[in-house]
């Protein structure tokens, strides 16, 4: 008897907590109330947010941001600052400003930077803004969104923090020459990397030709390993694991390839070298950004004017594709400052605004309800040929799409990739890739440590 | 030697003072408005100095006894200067940076002094010359070393088409890291030990572009310590029977001493600051044959952003560079002639 009253008090206590810690507001719920309570009438807030663009692009942006100044009913002002020529500058920039103790407001960032502005606690988690029942997205909206963009900024090493929200992204693919490929006896571009090295070696034949445009860039090698089925960092972020045996597979044939001259190495004081020689009808096989669609699209007009085309990078398994593209990500200020630029973010990922961007830079859309319209853009301008149906695409392609490393350090790890492993095969064909990789990883692992949350 | 001049400092101070006291009112108030002129005739240049050098320099210093990252640091005294005297980074570095000086600064001052001395020579054109040779000097860096890069590209390059123009095979310039000799002899089938390797093809390369901008510099110099000399000397040691090795030997290269050692001293100086061009060029690689160590110390504060390391790494660079000018004002200093 005793027994059974003493199992019925248990479970009426079991069944209290069950209830009361339904009902109590969670800590994200609780911050996401507190950015309710936030007001921005008569405050009218000015904010600043930079980038890498280049001017015509920031045209568009400011022209963007010039509507929602005129119709946000808030009185924020919002104002676009080329910050430099690409992603780093704009690191450096911000490092520089974060020091200073005067960083914009909203800034383009990889993840892994932001990652580092959040361990220096310069950068906000942007999770209770997005899920403010009054500044928010709503559901439909977070259902709109590509899951697989918006779950990239979710920071593994700060606990699963947003620290950066998608306003774009992009994917790194093969760009090559298919009037050349063609006459080399290859009706699609290659789908597996024997192939593929095959074809880089008989186009690199012709005397001042070569198959491939190797680039000091870790991103490169990334895309490679992800091909291949490796990693870079481990799923759980607590190390680095490019030493796998896909790791190894890349930079042996890196070293194979440059041993037997079928790549040509693109100097590191070079801009867009790749870019350039690939126009030229120098080079059979880039692999480079979706983003950089344009570009691509008006150099071969401007010089050898050949078919081109984008695709996967060859694999070996299932499809994995490097998916990259910067966030946005909002700066520590004041609650008002802070608000004000997760509205101007929020505008931007809406989908005039979000289809416009994508249709004018090549990015991809962050919404699927932009996706029809961003491709019936790309189709109905001429200039884009057989590409425009293989940019439709990108959007199964980003399915596929692994983050490289979205951890704090992670941009000396990247330059150790070049410098210790990929700078030295290109020289040295005797250089024991595993050993390269190990001491590399050993390396990135101590960085990873040191930039570690405290 | 400190205390000394303190001492007489203070000597001095103190006579100064009592003499001062000794001055009827009318001339002490005279002298009070004169020093009272030259303080405040010396003070912008004072607060220049204090806000300008001396507290960046202090600040830098401060910053290296912390673990300063993007944000104020802990204080942890001396940690990072250990850490470098452990770094095999920094020693690597300092090692390619002595190559780079200990090539380049030799290889400039006799292309200098051989240039000097041609354009101080009564031949046509010799203002055109001058002019030309200088002009690398004055051209932006950035830019140069642009151009120069495209030179070296391997396979775009000036410089591969004409070897290849006449039969021979091109090379990977600055994306090369193995040494001349390593190259040279084994395209003969011979194998070099790695220390007998020499410097990577990458630095020689930069330093024939060091050498293509400093050349006409040091020449300039050059030319007005050759214009201080006194014809006087050559004609009468012509007279004499002087040849003409005789009389560089015997006239020119004493007289020039005072030169030569300016421009010795400007010049190690300025290759162990070296950092423009080689990041423009090569940005410390490939791998690290070019990471000389204002290029390691660049990567440490922007590519990993340790600012206190950095900052540390930077003094002790200041030091080594002190310290070798100090070196070659008691060596070299005693030979040079001032008259």
């Amino acid at each position: 008897m005793r027994t059974r009253n003493s199992m019925r008090v248990l479970a009426v206590i079991l069944m209290l907590a069950v209830v009361v810690t339904a009902c109590k507001p969670s800590a994200g719920g609780a911050a996401a109330a507190a950015v309710d309570q936030i007001s921005l009438e008569g405050k009218n807030v000015e904010v600043v947010l930079w980038h890498n663009r280049s001017q015509s692009d920031q045209d568009l942006l400011q022209t963007m941001l010039d509507e929602f100044n005129a119709s946000n009913p808030y009185g924020i002002t919002a104002r676009a600052e080329i910050a430099g020529a690409s992603y780093n500058d704009v690191y450096n920039k911000i490092n520089a400003a974060i020091q200073a103790g005067s960083p914009p407001n909203i800034a383009v960032a990889y993840q892994n930077q932001a990652a580092f502005y959040r361990s220096q606690d310069a950068v906000i988690d942007l999770s209770p803004y997005i899920n403010s029942s009054k500044y928010g997205l709503t559901a439909d909206d977070k259902k709109d969104y590509f899951a697989a963009f918006l779950a990239s900024d979710a920071n593994p090493q700060f606990k699963g923090e947003t620290l950066g929200f998608p306003t774009q992204r992009s994917l790194e693919v093969m760009y090559y020459n298919a009037d050349w490929l063609k006459q080399l006896g290859y009706d699609k571009a290659p789908t597996d990397w024997k192939t593929w090295e095959e074809a880089a070696c008989k186009a690199s034949q012709e005397s001042g030709k070569a198959g491939w445009a190797f680039i000091h860039e870790a991103s490169n090698f990334a895309s490679q390993i992800f091909s291949r089925g490796g990693r870079i960092l481990a799923e759980d972020g607590q190390s680095y694991v490019f030493n796998s045996q896909a790791g190894q597979d890349t930079l042996a044939m890196i070293q194979r390839m440059a041993a037997n001259k079928c790549l040509v190495e693109i100097p590191v004081s070079e801009r867009y070298g790749e870019q350039n020689r690939f126009a030229n009808g120098d080079v059979l096989f880039v692999f480079a950004s979706s983003s950089g669609m344009n570009y691509y699209a008006d150099a071969v007009a401007k010089a050898a004017n050949f078919k081109w085309d984008i695709a996967p990078l060859p694999q070996t398994g299932d499809l994995h594709m490097n998916l990259y593209g910067a966030s946005m990500s909002v700066f520590k200020t004041t609650p008002e400052q802070q608000l004000a630029s997760w509205l101007v973010i929020k505008f931007l990922g809406e989908k005039a605004q979000t289809t416009r961007w994508a249709a004018k830079t090549g990015y991809l859309p962050v919404r699927a309800s932009a996706k029809e319209d961003v491709i019936a853009a790309f189709k109905a301008d001429p200039k884009w040929g057989p590409a425009a149906d293989s940019y439709a695409k990108l959007f199964d392609w980003a399915n596929a799409g692994m983050v490289e490393s979205p951890v704090a350090g992670y941009d000396p790890v990247r330059s150790l990739i070049d410098t210790d492993v990929m700078s030295v095969v290109i020289n040295d064909p005797k250089a024991d890739v595993k050993s390269l990789l190990d001491t590399a990883v050993t390396k990135a692992n101590a960085i990873l440590k040191e930039n570690a949350p405290q | 030697m400190c205390m000394m001049a303190i001492k007489v400092g203070l000597a001095r101070a103190s006579a100064s003072l009592q003499a001062y006291r000794q001055l009827p009112p009318v001339r002490r108030k005279r002298r009070l408005h004169t020093i009272a002129l030259g303080y405040a005739l010396m003070a912008p240049a004072v607060i220049l100095l204090l806000v300008f050098e001396f507290y960046p320099l202090f600040s830098g210093l401060w910053i290296s006894l912390t673990n300063w990252r993007l944000t104020r640091g802990d204080f942890i005294g001396l940690a990072n200067y250990t850490r470098a005297f452990s770094d095999p980074g920094m020693w690597h570095s300092l090692g390619i940076t002595f190559t780079y000086s200990l090539i380049s600064v030799p290889l400039q001052l006799v292309l200098a002094l051989l240039l000097a001395y041609l354009l101080f020579q009564q031949i046509k054109g010799t203002q055109f010359f001058r002019v030309l040779y200088f002009m690398p000097y004055v051209t932006s860096t950035v830019a140069s070393a642009a151009v120069w890069a495209y030179i070296f590209s391997p396979d775009i390059g000036l410089l591969n088409r004409l070897l290849e123009g006449i039969g021979l095979s091109g090379q990977r310039w600055l994306g090369e890291s193995r040494g001349i000799l390593e190259l040279a002899f084994g395209s003969l089938g011979v194998q070099l030990p790695g220390w007998l390797a020499g410097p990577s093809l990458a630095m020689v390369s930069l330093i024939i572009y060091t050498t293509w901008v400093f050349v006409g510099y040091d020449a300039v110099l050059f030319l007005s310590g050759l214009s201080n000399i006194p014809n006087e000397l050559y004609d009468a040691a012509k007279v004499d029977g002087a040849s003409g090795w005789q009389l560089f030997r015997y006239i020119t290269f004493p007289l020039l001493s005072p030169t030569t050692f300016f421009v010795v001293l400007i010049t190690v100086i300025g290759t162990f600051k070296a950092f423009n061009h080689i990041y423009i060029m090569t940005k410390g690689g490939p791998g690290d044959a070019t990471t000389t160590a204002s290029i390691y110390i660049f990567n440490q504060m922007v590519v990993y952003n340790r600012y206190g390391y950095s900052a540390a790494l930077s003094f002790i660079m200041f030091f080594v560079i002190l310290g070798l000018t100090i070196v070659q004002n008691n060596v070299a200093g005693k030979r040079v002639v001032y008259d």
